[in-house]
């Protein structure tokens, strides 16, 4: 994508041209950055507690997949694991244009960061990570989680 | 559960349409026939199967290859009762019950190895797609 950046001094009226030839999620992801709405999930270290932990701001770029367990939801990372307050089904919804995908009742993976997708020989498909986790997509998952792979890379063409 | 029923059906009527029709030329090939027992007995069999692989969902928490297995001894079981009861009808012989049960195996494990490669050509298109996203994205 080519980038043109225009200084004037003079201008009062700051603002972003966007030309596209179709809606892909990259232009969906520079609006949201535009409009201030690109989402950040707010995340303290697991291993820390709740009231004690720093609050960060979590890239979607830097999360590998996230994980609800026990009424929890955690953000895994390549530096650690997040606990993210924030329920799965609403980091699904905003998530959506930035690869995030369900794969299993309790799972959120970012496309962008999987290594390798193969099934093991009982027959469950594992989505591997360059960290070195994997993830079991779910086969009540699979009919959705391949609409979404051929819509993102449709879009993505 | 009317959808369940409504798509059970059509799997049925799929699956004793493709049995009928595989059945019909193999005895005009081999010149065999068959009767009208065999033809409920196989109907039967048929809705016994389409029913037990219907139940995959309960499944859901094993594996694959596990719910193949589980599924497998149920509709075994449940044939072998069918075969039992029509046996007080019409008598049963040892290799009769031999070749239902090699004729029930070689169905089911077609199916299954069927099953088996739409699993690993599945995850391997899936895999190819991410790639593509990734190239893309990676483009932009």
């Amino acid at each position: 994508m080519k980038l043109n950046l225009y200084e004037d001094k003079n201008s009062t009226d700051e603002r972003v041209d966007v030309y596209y030839s179709n809606m892909r999620p990259v232009i969906r992801q520079l609006i949201d950055t535009v409009n201030s709405d690109r989402p950040q999930l707010k995340g303290r270290p697991a291993d820390e507690d709740l009231d004690d932990g720093e609050e960060i701001f979590l890239d979607p770029k830097q999360i590998y997949y996230l994980d609800h367990v026990e009424r929890k939801l955690f953000a895994y990372t390549r530096n650690g694991v997040y606990r993210v307050m924030d329920t799965l089904a609403s980091c699904e919804e905003m998530l959506w244009n930035y690869g995030f995908v369900r794969v299993s009742k309790s799972n959120l993976v970012n496309i962008y960061k999987i290594t390798q997708l193969k099934p093991d020989l009982n027959m469950k498909v594992y989505a591997s990570f360059d960290n070195g986790e994997r993830i079991c997509i779910n086969r009540s998952y699979k009919k959705s989680f391949t609409e979404y792979l051929q819509r993102m890379r449709r879009l993505s063409e | 559960m009317r959808e369940y029923l409504k798509e059970t059906l059509i799997e049925l009527c799929c699956a004793y349409t493709i049995i009928s029709v595989v059945g019909a030329i193999t005895n005009i090939f081999y010149g065999s026939e068959t009767n009208n027992a065999n033809v409920i007995i196989m109907f039967i069999f048929c809705a016994i199967a389409v029913f037990v692989l219907s139940l995959h969902k309960l499944l859901i928490r094993f594996s694959p290859l596990v719910m193949i297995i589980i599924q497998f001894f149920v509709s075994l079981a449940l044939c072998c009762g069918v075969v039992f009861a029509a046996s007080f009808i019409e008598p049963v012989t040892p290799k009769g019950w031999f070749d239902f049960i090699r004729s029930f195996l070689i169905v089911y494990a077609l199916g299954a190895g069927f099953y088996y490669f739409r699993v690993f050509s599945e995850a391997k298109k899936q895999d190819k797609l991410i790639r593509q996203i990734q190239e893309n994205h990676k483009e932009e």
